[in-house]
């Protein structure tokens, strides 16, 4: 070693060390001491030069820089381990299914929701998670689950349906007690990851089968108990390979394998492997073969799942086989083994031959080294693979509403802790409802594209439905594509919003009911309005026509801009623009009087809130996905409590709601009917920006509220206004909904009267040619007309009932409705005639 | 605390004018355990004579007479909803509040217009000291009434009893005032 060392660079000439001086004994020659000054260099006995003192005091202080560089290794493995901190992801899970008898929902639904849980079809029902249909029934073992309120034990479930619903709910065992009540587990629908998207399933060594961990140390590393971290001879053959060239590979054991997976980069150096060796040294100084191998079991790379990493065997398990790690038979114990060598080259879903063959060498590996009998290895290897079939999930399925639920955390919850702390969060998304928005919006766009020949994939969209009473959001779609984890329309698409602003001002008139009510005549002709700071405004109707006099139910209803803009301008710019923070909406428009019909944008969700209130009464719920936060312990962290706001008088938001429901009735969303029957009383608004760049909907029926938004990326004109475009959407997706019709409670300060839909004079009680609405007290016309009859013949007057509280309306399954859009163009020109 | 402070001299006040009638105070969520003791004094009419009825306070009389409608009728005719008001409230009885909540919560995606799951609702958070989300939510209970007197009594009693607690006494009297007059309606009724 010393022969090889050049001495330092040195200005002084260095005094020569006298044989007092020389440190090391065993440098010394034996050629004995001389006397004098400048003796000659010291010569070892083998005729080899010695080092000078300089190089000796290098050659000391590379030993030190190498032992601090080892103790630097040390410590960092060392707090690696103590902290043994695996960064477990966040796990996000849908709303849970509740059963109860009388529930709308049908066997096949049950399945569904069972199968997206994971429940395999299983005529043994002994474990968790399988079920089996009876003969108008199914019975189904439930998994133990730990909720946010409370742990639930595994249960052995019979339910029985007819005419759409659940009709009998029972528990089984050693005798049959009837369930008023079960909440099946919720839907994992997605995690927020640590860095690298890793996503692991932590076991402990005493769970791990000894099968597992045999075949492991059978395949891997055979001396893993006995060795010190290194096989030497591989070491030396990994050397070999270097020097000759050959890539530096294999030999590794089990402990060098871990070091590599949780230090190192996949470097394939000299450099990197003397590190490796090293650390697994001191490794194995520190901790027990047990805890290594615990470890490792852990850590290990097994699969690459779309934008997911999959470490451990835990969660290996359940990503190929769907079941724990204990329930795997040899030859699926074989499969996992076999990919630790390469879980890309050997994925059994893409190159099945080729994990079959490598399956095949663990096991007659397991065989030889008597983990596993001989006879039962033979089997085993005649067994196919055995690998479930699974949806590509990526990191979630539902990107757009998991990106919603990531943003709302944020605010409580630091980035770190969401990705590593194994946080349990449940929403609020309903799958079923998240799938019919999907489906309406992606084939709704293609049919529209195909009709109008559009090139494909022009159109965009984005969908939020929410629940009316309790603002939880079902379904978000961010785009046509909902699996692809892109831009969140739903959220961040910020568009125009147009007509969908004109409720505010309608609702505003009707809060003064001394001076506005559904009938009290507008002005449509044509308006300048001169503002200070903008240029002199006329708003043009859709049709660029004019009409004198029409009733304020009516502009709502064909949607007018002149009569709206003319109404809110009387009514006070400022005063309809300031309510808007009072519906959620926190952006504040162009102070305006365009921003009276819109002339501001909006995302989807901020329209939901809005919309929101109006459907349940002028309550504002804010709108959320989350319902609570548990740690990976179970110990509940958070919920996030159904909180209410009063924002607008239930009075003057019913007789609104009776005026949207003219929107669909009569109005710009007539079309309606040909997807929803007319007696579900949906209330909504069109929404069409200027040169039809925008085209929205939003409205409600009894129990959800949705707002859907279509348009072109790149802001072009896509020639369709509210009705053509997005409001086919939302029919068709509620088409497929359980839908409860529209039927507020009728607040106190409300009454109805019959008015002549024309003139609006008040008529008795049951007039045949009049239509009953709603009116606050005392704002109605006061003196009453004799019933009109000449009109009632020629007219077909609109149905009697705005708002049915008279006739009670069962809640109704949705039927397929009959296209009545002609008759409903008939009454229009009846209309116009009389009125234009 | 301002709050505490007004509750304790209005239910002085109480504790005083209680007295002809032998009431006790009427029990308050927000009552630092005080005030139950009926008053001293108590005039006997002389024989042979009624005695004029006793001024009650509006709070009082709200209390009488909802008691005297004797115990709710059925709260819902399904069975899940009953289950989980049952476990409401013995968690609510426990001290859990938030599994109270959960519970009624639940219930309420069973039967979102049930008046008395909203009302439930509202009591959790009257105990919780949330007074104003406890008014807004017996308000939104009272939206779905529809007509039937004993919720909306019981509704605004505990709008009253949030107002005390507020220290809106004028408000939370118009309040007794009505859920006593609701009352009466229910009452009659039967």
């Amino acid at each position: 070693m010393t022969s090889s060392q050049t001495p330092p660079q040195d200005p002084t000439p260095a005094a020569e060390p006298t044989p007092a001086e020389t440190a090391n004994p065993a440098e010394e020659t034996s050629q004995g001491e001389t006397g004098g000054s400048v003796p000659p260099p010291k010569k070892s006995r083998f005729g080899i030069r010695l080092p000078g003192k300089r190089v000796r005091v290098a050659f000391l202080l590379l030993l030190l820089g190498l032992s601090g560089y080892v103790y630097y290794l040390d410590a960092t493995i060392r707090e690696a381990f103590e902290g043994r901190k695996f960064a477990l992801p966040a796990r996000v899970y849908g709303r849970a299914l509740e059963v109860y008898p009388g529930l709308k929902l049908t066997r096949e639904q049950l399945v569904e929701e069972l199968k997206s849980l994971g429940y395999h079809d299983n005529p043994q029902l002994q474990e968790p998670g399988t079920y089996r249909l009876t003969m108008t029934g199914i019975e189904f073992t439930s998994r133990d689950f730990v909720f946010g309120d409370g742990s639930q034990v595994s249960q052995h479930l019979r339910a029985e349906f007819a005419d759409g619903k659940v009709s009998a709910l029972q528990t089984r065992g050693a005798s049959d007690a009837d369930l008023a009540l079960f909440r099946l587990e919720p839907p994992l629908i997605g995690g927020i990851y640590p860095g690298h998207n890793e996503d692991r399933e932590l076991v402990r060594l005493a769970e791990v089968p000894k099968q597992l961990t045999d075949a492991l140390i059978a395949t891997e590393d055979r001396k893993f108990y006995t060795h010190w971290g290194v096989d030497p001879r591989g070491v030396a053959r990994a050397f070999v390979r270097t020097v000759t060239g050959q890539r530096v590979e294999g030999g590794s054991t089990l402990t060098q394998q871990l070091v590599k997976n949780f230090f190192l980069t996949s470097e394939r150096t000299l450099t990197r492997k003397a590190n490796e060796v090293l650390m697994s040294g001191l490794l194995e100084l520190h901790y027990s073969k047990d805890e290594i191998l615990e470890t490792y079991l852990n850590e290990v790379f097994l699969g690459q799942d779309a934008g997911r990493a999959i470490h451990g065997f835990g969660l290996a398990s359940y990503y190929y086989f769907d079941r724990p790690l204990e329930r795997l038979a040899p030859q699926e114990v074989a499969l996992l083994v076999g990919l630790v060598k390469g879980p890309v080259v050997y994925d059994p879903r893409r190159h099945p031959k080729e994990a079959l063959a490598r399956r095949n060498v663990v096991l007659q590996e397991m065989a030889s080294q008597n983990v596993l009998p001989q006879a039962a290895a033979a089997a085993a290897i005649a067994l196919p693979l055995g690998v479930v079939e699974r949806a590509p999930a990526g990191t979630s399925p539902y990107p757009a509403f998991l990106q919603y639920v990531h943003r709302q955390l944020q605010r409580d919850y630091r980035e770190e802790d969401l990705r590593s702390e194994g946080l349990r969060i449940f929403t609020t998304l309903d799958p079923f409802v998240q799938h019919q928005a999907e489906d309406a919006l992606k084939s709704r766009l293609a049919e529209i594209e195909r009709a109008r020949r559009f090139k494909a994939n022009t159109l965009e969209g984005a969908v939020v439905v929410s629940s009316t009473q309790n603002g939880e959001i079902q379904a978000m779609v961010g785009g046509r594509d909902a699996r692809f984890a892109g831009f969140n329309r739903a959220l961040d698409s910020e568009r125009p919003i147009g007509s969908l602003a004109k409720p505010i001002v309608y609702l505003t008139a009707l809060e003064d009911p001394q001076h506005y009510t559904l009938v009290t005549p507008l002005d449509d002709s044509p308006l300048v309005y001169r503002q200070r700071g903008a240029a002199d405004w006329k708003p043009q109707n859709y049709e660029r026509t004019f009409h004198d006099k029409v009733q304020l139910r009516v502009a709502l209803a064909h949607s007018y801009n002149v009569a709206t803009a003319r109404l809110g301008i009387d009514l006070g710019v400022d005063r309809i623009l300031d309510k808007l923070p009072q519906y959620g909406i926190e952006r504040k428009p162009p102070p305006y009087a365009s921003s009276l019909l819109g002339a501001y944008g909006l995302a989807p969700v901020e329209v939901a809130q809005m919309y929101q209130t109006f459907a349940d009464g002028g309550f504002r719920t804010p709108l959320r996905a989350i319902r609570d936060v548990v740690a990976a312990d179970g110990k509940p962290l958070q919920r996030y409590p159904l909180n209410v706001e009063p924002v607008a008088a239930p009075g003057p938001v019913y007789v609104l709601t009776a005026a949207m429901q003219g929107v669909v009735r009569e109005g710009t969303a007539q079309a309606m009917t040909n997807y929803l029957p007319a007696e579900m009383n949906v209330a909504g608004k069109t929404g069409t920006t200027e040169d039809l760049r925008d085209s929205w909907f939003a409205g409600f029926t009894g129990n959800r509220v949705a707002v859907v938004w279509v348009g072109r990326d790149d802001n072009k004109p896509s020639g369709l206004t509210g009705a053509s475009g997005a409001m086919t959407v939302w029919g068709e997706m509620m088409k497929n909904l359980p839908t409860e019709p529209v039927q507020p409670a009728m607040p106190e300060d409300v009454e109805l009267v019959t008015v002549d839909p024309v003139t609006g004079v008040r008529y008795d009680e049951g007039c045949k040619s009049g239509m009953v609405l709603p009116f606050i007290k005392g704002s109605a016309p006061a003196e009453t007309v004799p019933c009109a009859a000449g009109f009632a013949a020629a007219s077909a007057a609109p149905a009697a009932s705005a708002v049915a509280a008279a006739s009670s309306v069962a809640p109704v399954q949705t039927t397929a409705a009959k296209p009545a859009v002609k008759q409903a163009e008939g009454k229009k020109s009846w209309f116009q005639r009389l009125f234009n | 605390m301002k709050n505490r402070h007004g509750w304790f001299l209005v239910s002085a006040l109480l504790l005083l004018l209680a007295g002809c009638g032998g009431l006790k105070a009427p029990p308050s969520p927000a009552t630092p355990a005080a005030g139950t003791a009926p008053s001293a004094e108590q005039p006997v009419p002389p024989a042979g004579e009624q005695a004029p009825p006793a001024p009650q306070t509006p709070q009082a009389a709200a209390e009488n007479s909802i008691g005297a409608l004797g115990p709710r009728p059925v709260m819902s005719e399904n069975k899940a909803v009953i289950a989980l008001l049952d476990r409401a409230s013995s968690d609510n009885g426990a001290g859990k509040q938030d599994a109270a909540e959960a519970s009624l919560e639940r219930a309420l995606r069973i039967e979102p217009r049930n008046p008395w799951l909203w009302l439930e609702l509202a009591r959790v958070r009257l105990a919780r000291g949330q007074y104003a989300q406890a008014i807004t939510l017996a308000r939104k209970s009272n939206s779905f009434a529809g007509g039937r007197h004993r919720v909306q009594a019981e509704n605004w009693q505990l709008i009253g009893q949030a107002r005390v607690a507020q220290g809106d006494a004028a408000g939370a009297e118009q309040a007794f005032k009505r859920a006593e007059e609701l009352a009466r309606q229910a009452g009659d009724e039967h």
